[in-house]
């Protein structure tokens, strides 16, 4: 097992230098005009072109490119970001904990309910709850995540005047800049426990609901369809109807025998879901107002920001490289046969 | 009674229904992300919307008039018999926020760290271009006059002259009195002051976090450099009414500086959140989150903003925007293989490269521009009318200009006469460009089309849209034919449209390879009238343009979208002078 994980660790630096190597070179597909356009925001400044190529070497060849980049890297040095107009990893810092703060709040839930729901329609199966849990989830499926951000914003927020949008009040923001309010995490939920301002803290909570909400409605349909075919699957075998034969409680036979293994396509799904998440959402981000990794890569993107992609690909591809290994690991937990050799 | 514990627990949970921000904190969500705080760096209206509460420039605009100033950092100046030299007494008693005082020397600092600095991406050339005489960094421009094969000691001779210049464009007379020389007269010298740019910076506490030593010694290190990497990006100390708390990339927080000269202002905190979805922005000024927002246009404020309670819409008949908007005639379309015009012959499948030098094409082409539909369908009624390509309230504006709309029997009357009628006999193809994704150059293009092509079958107009880089590229090459395009003011000072549009080294006018003397002249004599009791004749002159320009049709003008402000219905004070990027100061606006 040790020896297993060891050699997955010792992969992922691979798995980096090849996305770099992707994005550095589908950089280089666009002439250098496009690319040091993509850095003009004024009209005005598209008479320097020329300068914006020299200075940022845009003219210079894929290796040349790529070097420059890497030398900078194995220094320690990200580079400085053209869409947050910092150094790179300062943005990561701020933003970061945003995205996991809010990929938590939802993922613990969407699992939750997912898991629920999807064992209770497969025990009824054809059932009555099981035909609407069905139709329930297929809408929750289709829903695109933007129409259920809007709807709740307009009408929960807009409406009710409920929860409130982005990651804490105005006048708290004010408040916490003005104050000696120190974030050692950047997750305003713990940062807030920390610094003794439970305010805080409840009002980081309060703000995670909407956006989480969003999430788990869309999202969780996913995992409820995959529990579902996966519990019928186990229910159907051979060990499920020697438990029920040898009298077991059928209780006992679906939640102590089959379930537990009925969860392992569950795992295998969630965990790079996780991970995606805390990629970003980027709708859910540009609507809830709620700054995270998501919306500043997609931005980064539209505008050819080769140094943001790059840190971004590299704290992702880390970022699932991780999820896949604890989810391997996970496999052994639950499923006792699985061994790593 | 158990209902009501329900909807108190509930409100206590979620917060009340409807929160108004407090009375002295004003929160504005825009849709801009700020660039830089650095006033030499920063170029875009969202990060100019903060500087100029943070920082103060000798002069500023006096609410929402762009002909009145008020002594800011300066309490009085003069301007040299020769136009060459403006001297500027310094007000006393001033502090920065770091208390520092204020004194000719940060002047000097703030002006110079521009000069030595020159970003090719920021609106540093304002001051370069008049000062020093250069408009590029010292590099930049030392390559150009000497070549890339230059020699390091040829290099290092043209620096040494660069600095001279630099060294001489600003001196301390005294503490308190400042004096810019200028390379060459500037009848715009005193508007460009205004610029961001020219803020005052603090420059002992700048110096002290590592910026520019303000000396000969280092200012090599700082040619040319990207100044977002610098302290001054993300930390001020300026003069102004409000100092920086904190930018944290989304967030800008400010305080009431309780040392400002001018007096307390009834706002005291202020938040400036770039929220980019409209709908959440529009969502937080409804439920009164938010005190200002940016909305995009006026179908959106007509649909959703007129709807909401205890919100208001600030608009008047008379705002314009800093800028024009015009469809430009090339007289003489340069380019080898150029693909917009076709076979480059009057062939009915192309265009001779001086097509649209005969007036008549150029009033036909006018007539088959549909302002009424770009001011009612596309601005919902709310536009500003341009008779000339000058914003409507500036000075030497004319308005009583008539204005080419629709009419397709003039149109085909000029049709008929243009090119001693082989232009309707013959037919002709061309292309009208415009940049990709900008919906009103797209819909101005193909009106042109339709309104053109229905007129004679012969008629053959492609609408295509480029790069917006490959569109300015094109312009530039003067390879365009025909091409509608926008101009924003730089500075407050009507010379900022009447010499790019009209003049023949104007950067506007010199790609349609447009050129008449006796506007040059004019303009040239226009630029002369530096005194301030020459001003009125100046304007006269620039209408005198405007009048010119109506017969000779260089360019055609059309209306753009009347500016508007959407607040909740307590805050006060508001106004709108299109030279202030945020519309108003901070400081002269309450709440009730």
């Amino acid at each position: 097992m040790l020896n297993y994980i060891i050699r997955r660790v010792l992969q992922i630096p691979l798995v980096l230098f090849v996305l770099s190597l992707i994005i550095v070179g589908l950089m280089q597909l666009l002439s250098p005009q496009q690319r040091a356009a993509a850095f003009v925001t004024s009209d005005k400044q598209i008479e320097h072109l020329d300068q914006i190529i020299e200075k940022y070497h845009l003219d210079e060849g894929f290796l040349v490119q790529y070097g420059m980049w890497a030398r900078e890297v194995l220094k320690g040095n990200l580079g400085f970001s053209r869409i947050s107009k910092e150094p790179v990893t300062t943005t990561i810092r701020k933003r970061f904990p945003a995205s996991v703060e809010l990929a938590l709040a939802a993922f613990v839930p969407i699992v939750l309910v997912g898991v629920f729901l999807g064992t209770i329609a497969a025990v009824n199966r054809d059932k009555l709850i099981d035909q609407v849990l069905r139709v329930v989830a297929i809408i929750g499926w289709s829903l695109p995540t933007f129409v259920m951000a809007i709807w709740l914003v307009a009408w929960v927020y807009g409406g009710l005047g409920w929860f409130g949008i982005g990651r804490l009040p105005n006048e708290m923001l004010i408040d916490l800049a003005t104050s000696n309010f120190h974030q050692y995490t950047g997750m305003y939920t713990i940062d807030g426990i920390l610094n003794g301002r439970l305010d805080v803290t409840w009002q980081a909570l309060i703000r995670l609901v909407l956006p989480a909400t969003a999430l788990v409605i869309v999202v969780s349909a996913g995992i409820m369809r995959v529990m579902r075919s996966s519990m019928l699957d186990e229910l159907g075998k051979d060990y499920v109807r020697t438990a029920r034969a040898k009298g077991l409680t059928e209780n006992r036979v679906i939640y102590k025998h089959a379930w537990r293994n009925a969860l392992i396509p569950v795992i295998t799904m969630a965990g790079p879901m996780l991970g995606r998440m805390i990629g970003g959402i980027v709708v859910i981000e540009l609507i809830f107002n709620f700054p995270g990794l998501g919306e500043w890569a997609a931005k980064a993107a539209t505008q050819l920001d080769m140094t943001t992609l790059l840190a971004f690909v590299m704290l992702i591809g880390l970022i699932m490289a991780t999820v896949n290994l604890l989810v391997d690991i996970a496999y052994v937990i639950v499923d006792p046969r699985i061994r790593y050799e | 009674m158990k209902k009501r514990l329900i909807t108190l627990v509930a409100l206590a949970l979620f917060g009340a229904a409807f929160a108004a921000t407090p009375k002295d904190t004003y929160v504005y969500l825009q849709s801009a992300v700020i660039d830089s705080l650095d006033p030499v760096q920063a170029y875009d209206g969202a990060s100019i919307g903060i500087l100029e509460n943070v920082y103060e420039t000798l002069y500023s605009f006096k609410k929402d008039s762009l002909g009145e100033y008020e002594p800011t950092l300066a309490t009085s100046y003069e301007v040299s018999a020769d136009g060459m030299t403006y001297t500027f007494h310094l007000r006393k008693g001033v502090k920065f926020h770091s208390g520092n005082p204020m004194t000719c020397k940060d002047v000097k600092y703030s002006m110079q760290r521009n000069l030595v600095t020159m970003p090719g991406d920021s609106g540093a050339w304002i001051f370069g271009s008049v000062l020093t005489g250069y408009g590029d960094d010292a590099m930049t421009e030392a390559k150009r006059a000497l070549g890339d094969n230059a020699s390091q000691a040829d290099i290092d001779k043209f620096l040494d002259e660069y600095w001279k210049k630099i060294e001489a464009a600003v001196t301390c007379d005294d503490m308190y009195t400042v004096s810019f020389h200028l390379a060459k007269p500037d009848v715009a010298f005193f508007a460009r002051l205004l610029f961001t740019g020219g803020a005052v910076v603090d420059s002992k506490w700048a110096i002290e976090h590592g910026e520019w030593s303000g000396t000969e010694k280092d200012w090599k290190d700082w040619i040319g450099v990207d100044l977002r990497t610098g302290y001054l990006h993300n930390h001020a100390s300026g003069t102004g009414p409000y100092k920086l708390v904190k930018w944290d990339g989304n967030n800008v927080v400010a305080e009431a500086f309780d040392g400002y000269w001018g007096g307390e202002p009834a706002i005291k905190k202020v938040l400036v959140q770039s929220v980019e979805e409209e709908s959440t922005r529009l969502e937080a000024l409804a439920r009164g989150d938010a005190d200002r927002i940016d909305v995009n246009d006026w179908a959106t404020v007509n649909a959703k903003v007129k709807q909401m309670s205890g919100v208001k819409v600030w608009s008047d008949p008379s705002w314009s925007p800093a800028a024009a908007h015009v469809v430009f005639f090339n007289f003489n379309v340069e380019g080898e293989n150029n693909p917009y015009i076709g076979s480059g012959k009057l062939d009915g499948n192309g265009i001779p490269r001086d097509f649209f030098s005969d007036i008549n094409v150029r009033k036909a082409f006018a007539y088959c521009l549909d302002q009424d539909a770009i001011y009612n369908d596309l601005f919902e009624g709310h536009g500003s009318w341009y008779t000339m390509a000058l914003p409507p309230t500036w000075p030497g504006y004319d308005p009583t200009i008539p204005i080419r709309k629709l009419d397709l029997d003039k149109a085909e009357e000029y049709f008929k006469k243009a090119w001693g009628g082989q232009v309707w006999e013959k037919g002709f193809k061309l292309t009208i460009t415009y940049n990709a994704g900008n919906t009103e150059r797209q819909t101005v293009a193909e009106m042109i089309k339709a309104n053109v092509e229905s007129l004679n079958p012969k008629f053959k107009i492609d609408v295509v849209p480029l790069q917006w880089s490959d569109y300015l590229k094109a312009a530039r090459a003067k390879s365009l034919p025909i091409w509608p395009l926008g101009w924003g003011a730089d500075y407050a000072d009507s010379d900022n449209f009447i010499h790019p549009f009209y003049h023949s080294r104007g950067s506007l006018a010199k790609r349609q390879n447009f050129k008449d003397p006796e506007i040059d002249k004019l303009i040239d004599y226009a630029r002369t009238l530096v005194k301030p009791e020459q001003q009125a004749e100046r304007y006269e002159i620039y209408k005198k343009i405007g009048r010119m320009a109506y017969d000779e049709l260089p360019n055609i003008p059309y209306p753009l979208q009347s500016p508007f402000i959407v607040t909740r219905d307590n805050v006060q004070g508001v106004y709108y002078n299109s030279m202030i990027s945020r519309d108003f100061y901070w400081k002269d606006i309450s709440k009730k």
